[in-house]
């Protein structure tokens, strides 16, 4: 082994240990029973306390409804980006229409502005109207905030079909709608899956519209209600918090690590 | 093309459908026939359209509208008013100093340690477990990174306990007490979570670079830091742009990770201006100074953005 080797296998070992500690120290923390924890960090685990840290955050957090909401708002607004953005896509990629670039612009535009911009006004008029603390409420703007990377995505994929598909479908008949569910999602449905994974992620992993748009304990996502137990970090204890979090995280590290292609796959289109 | 289906009847539009054997006014059938495809194509469009018009757009402009007026309780048109609060306000002064270090150090730390990663990395099982420890924390959210890194960074937490323990106590400190040390942490705390996305992009770009043109370089008797000035990094150029656009749009944007930390505390010291505008309009209640923070943020994330995605957009879509 040569010199060079040598050092290059240290710097990505020790690097590797960096990152590990955290993590390490996340799940060690986690098994310490709540009660045995002694006011400093362990950095060996001795006892198996998971499962009552996670029930003990379960419920001081109420993390059951929050899971389930976010559960709902991921999937139903993920879902119902990658068919709306799709259905987008297939008219302003497949069908004759004009102003391309305009309409790609008005729905794109969204993905690059911060959700700062968005969230006072969308505050007020949910106060107004009613869609404030209301699990359809949240639904809409994930959705709506999900829109813009899926149509982006869904748009490229669109760019790489052969035209000849749909041109030899509209001759013999075929109406659009059809070729839209008969052809169109079936060619692009390895995209539409990319952009369900990375936009179910972006919902459940969302804090901010969670904290704005609601106050109740029985329609706020998952993430807002860790952030409250972060917030009694003294009463409850270290494990229990950290036990909340690995919690809340083990849905998208699944997702991940059983999605990663369809991850890198959205990835490499950018963002 | 819409010229192409002329061929076939439209589709529940009999009443106006000429009789088989001659189309007595052939133009006027083709313009209904093209409103008629327009008309569906709105129709796959609408829904898209509608619901980032109304959520997004909608409240776009209201905010940049609000930015000009005061903040009193008639609030009255009050014209840059709420932008000159930058130069005054001592706290929104340290925000921007915040956001620029934020921006500094998410571009340049996951940039460099990713790339040092993926290059350093091959095959072998040693180094696929090395990433793995590296692209782990990118599976967590910014409000589980918060905890894991709070746990760190108390007074009582890891950090201190390691620094205590081999004889450092002099180090041992109130991580997130002091400024700038308490945002330079929550920077790294950050970089701990986004370089793994830049290793999995970087891995990308490198399985991109064809073999032979290394082995062309090897045969020339370049050296591997000579292959690896010459020849990778030219040739990671497009995937760099995009790891640094991406950094840098995060970086900007970043909220999760500060609000669960600090707060944008203590006393405002670790905002950057995307906690200060929410600080600013529902804790403070000056929704004025807070949507003229939000267009400020805004021009800079368009600003950033442009810089990657202009070579990247196609948008006549040919």
């Amino acid at each position: 082994m040569s010199l060079g080797r040598v050092l290059r296998t240290g710097t990505v070992a020790v690097l590797a240990l960096l990152w590990l500690v955290p993590t390490w120290l996340l799940v060690v923390n986690a098994l310490v029973p709540a009660e045995s924890y002694s006011g400093s960090p362990h950095w060996l685990p001795t006892e198996f306390g998971l499962f009552d840290n996670m029930s003990q955050a379960w419920d001081k957090a109420n993390l059951g409804p929050a899971f389930g909401n976010s559960l709902l708002y991921s999937v139903v607004s993920a879902l119902a980006a990658a068919v709306l953005a799709a259905g987008a896509a297939f008219a302003t990629i497949i069908m004759p229409v004009k102003h391309r670039a305009l309409w790609f612009w008005v729905i794109y535009s969204g993905t690059l502005l911060p959700l700062q911009v968005f969230i006072r006004p969308l505050f007020l008029s949910y106060a107004e109207s009613s869609l404030y603390d209301t699990q359809f409420g949240l639904l809409l703007i994930y959705t709506a905030i999900a829109i813009p990377f899926a149509f982006f995505v869904m748009r490229n994929y669109a760019l790489t079909l052969p035209k000849e598909v749909v041109e030899a479908a509209r001759l013999d008949g075929a109406s659009w709608w059809r070729l839209f569910w008969q052809i169109h999602v079936p060619l692009t449905r390895s995209a539409m899956v990319a952009v369900f994974v990375f936009q179910f992620v972006a919902v459940w992993n969302d804090l901010m519209f969670g904290i704005t748009l609601t106050t109740s304990r029985n329609i706020r996502p998952v993430m807002a209600a860790l952030a409250d137990l972060q917030g009694n970090y003294s009463n409850v204890g270290p494990p229990v918090v950290l036990a909340g979090a690995l919690l809340v995280s083990l849905p998208t590290l699944v997702l991940f690590f059983s999605a990663q292609r369809f991850f890198i796959s959205s990835l490499k289109i950018h963002r | 093309m819409s010229t192409s289906t002329t061929d076939r009847p439209a589709t529940g539009g009999s009443r106006r459908t000429p009789p088989v054997g001659g189309d007595p006014r052939p133009a006027e059938r083709h313009a209904w026939i093209g409103r008629r495809e327009r008309l569906t194509a709105g129709g796959f469009m609408a829904p898209s359209v509608l619901l980032v018009a109304v959520f997004l757009l909608a409240p776009f402009v209201w905010t940049i509208h609000r930015s000009f007026f005061a903040d009193t309780r008639t609030s009255p048109f009050s014209w840059f008013d709420n932008y000159t609060r930058f130069a005054s306000d001592p706290a929104l002064t340290r925000s921007i100093q915040n956001t620029l270090l934020w921006v500094v150090g998410t571009v340049v730390l996951p940039f460099v340690l990713g790339l040092a990663i993926a290059c350093m990395t091959d095959a072998t099982r040693f180094s696929r477990l090395a990433r793995l420890c590296v692209v782990l924390p990118y599976a967590l959210s910014g409000s589980a990174v918060a905890v894991v890194w709070n746990f760190m960074l108390t007074t009582d937490g890891a950090v201190n306990q390691v620094l205590t323990s081999v004889g450092l106590d002099s180090f041992a400190q109130g991580w997130l007490l002091t400024w700038p040390g308490n945002t330079l942490v929550m920077i790294l705390a950050n970089a701990w979570q986004a370089t793994g996305v830049a290793v999995i992009l970087f891995l990308v770009g490198l399985q991109s670079i064809p073999p032979e043109t290394l082995e062309a370089g090897s045969l020339d008797g370049a050296g591997s830091w000579q292959q690896f000035r010459h020849i990778v990094l030219p040739q990671l150029k497009p995937v760099s742009i995009i790891v640094i656009g991406m950094s840098l749009v995060n970086g900007l944007k970043s909220f999760d990770l500060i609000w669960v930390l600090t707060q944008g505390g203590p006393g405002r010291a670790t905002e950057t201006l995307a906690v200060s505008m929410y600080n600013e309009t529902f804790l403070e209640l000056r929704p004025g100074a807070g949507a003229a923070i939000a267009v400020v943020l805004t021009v800079i994330v368009l600003a950033a953005s442009w810089l990657y995605l202009r070579r990247q957009l196609d948008v006549k879509g040919e």
